[in-house]
């Protein structure tokens, strides 16, 4: 089981006064939490990078949490960034499709956390868009492939990656 | 659970980063407050050193729409700059949907020197005003300070929303910037209040959210 929300909340305030046995605790913490976070929306091969990722961000910017608020909506928010970051950069990768990745179930005690996921970003764009963000960006087809499989023209999938992404961008904080 | 525990435990990523670790000041709130306070009070006394403030206006010799348009743009600017410093510690849930409430009730003002201007006789005459084009770029040149203090304070932070961080940062300073330029401003006409006042939060709407985006981005 992960650390609860209060228990975070004291390690990264310890954190940031410099105890690093409480660090070490908290970025294995927030290491095991990203692997879940991210597992059904990156490709097997990208999760450690992408984890890394963001906990190099929460490294480098571990001065932004501010301790009158909480944790887990923070490290959400930057994850949620870097997510969409990390899907702007990506480029075919078919043998980094997630078809054959058995994803393990979230288990009850995570329903809280659903409301900071990634899903939700995706219910605030349309679905043409969430479509091929998703064959493209996560699963790797390309763009012909997606365009096959969706019925669109290849245009309208560059277009409608294009503007998908942009919209995940602007809703970072706000998609809960 | 324990095989994930045993898996991720070894990682020298955070080994490295713990090694690494030094104390950090958070950023709160109130501390972002106190700068650009301290950034607003600079811009006063500027304003009042290079201008002159219009003390008569300020102890009740203007008019209402004085008052209103400047009340309303520094009610924008509060609204702005309150966004600006909490979009350093992001989170999820957050929407900073109240400066879109309060540029809709600042979007009144233009609308009122509209109307006064389609309703009057001559109003191609109240557009013949040669202090306009002075408010309009003192207005910007006092968003500077708060301005820079809102960078200086986004980028110690995280956003993760840089460009409405960015159209946040050119509200709030132009607001605040032409309430400041205003205070030394006699002229308490509604054409001119309307629309040589409000003219610079237009402009530092345009020039954050296209212009800044790139210094918050991380």
């Amino acid at each position: 089981m992960i650390a609860d929300e209060q228990t975070l909340a004291r390690l990264m305030v310890a954190s940031q006064k410099g105890d690093q046995q409480s660090y070490t605790v908290l970025l294995t913490e927030v290491q095991l939490w990203l692997e879940r976070y991210f597992r059904r929306r990156c490709p097997p091969a990208q999760l450690d990078d992408l984890v890394q990722e963001v906990m190099m961000a929460l490294h480098n910017k571990r001065a932004a949490y501010d301790p009158d608020r909480a944790f887990l909506p923070w490290l959400a928010a930057i994850a949620r960034y870097r997510w969409v970051d990390h899907l702007r950069k990506v480029y075919r990768q078919a043998e980094d499709g997630l078809e054959d990745y058995d994803a393990p179930e979230d288990s009850d005690e995570e329903a809280v956390l659903a409301r900071l996921s990634l899903e939700r970003m995706f219910v605030h764009i349309p679905v043409k868009q969430s479509a091929v963000i998703e064959m493209v960006k996560i699963e790797g087809l390309s763009i012909r492939e997606a365009a096959q499989r969706t019925g669109q023209s290849e245009s309208a999938v560059k277009v409608n990656i294009h503007r998908g992404l942009k919209k995940l961008s602007a809703i970072v904080e706000k998609a809960e | 659970m324990n095989s994930e525990r045993k898996r991720v435990s070894p990682n020298p990523l955070i080994e490295q980063m713990a090694a690494d670790l030094q104390p950090v000041r958070s950023i709160r709130f109130r501390d972002g407050l106190i700068l650009v306070t301290l950034a607003i009070i600079v811009t006063i006394l500027g304003v009042d050193f290079i201008k002159g403030l219009w003390f008569n206006g300020l102890s009740g010799g203007a008019s209402a729409f004085f008052v209103i348009t400047n009340g309303l743009l520094l009610i924008l600017g509060c609204a702005s700059v309150s966004s600006a410093l909490k979009m350093a510690a992001p989170r999820v849930g957050n929407s900073h949907d109240g400066p879109k409430w309060a540029m809709a009730m600042a979007a009144v003002l233009p609308l009122a020197a509209f109307v006064t201007l389609i309703g009057h006789d001559h109003g191609t005459s109240l557009l013949n005003d040669p202090y306009g084009l002075d408010c309009f770029v003192g207005g910007l040149w006092a968003a500077a300070a708060t301005a820079g203090a809102l960078v200086y304070w986004l980028r110690k932070g995280a956003p993760v929303s840089p460009n409405l961080a960015g159209l946040h940062v050119g509200v709030a300073s132009t607001a605040l910037g032409s309430v400041a330029y205003g205070l030394a401003c006699p002229i308490d006409g509604v054409v001119h209040l309307g629309l040589w006042h409000v003219a610079p939060v237009v402009a530092g709407a345009i020039i954050g959210r296209y212009a800044l985006p790139r210094l918050l981005r991380w």
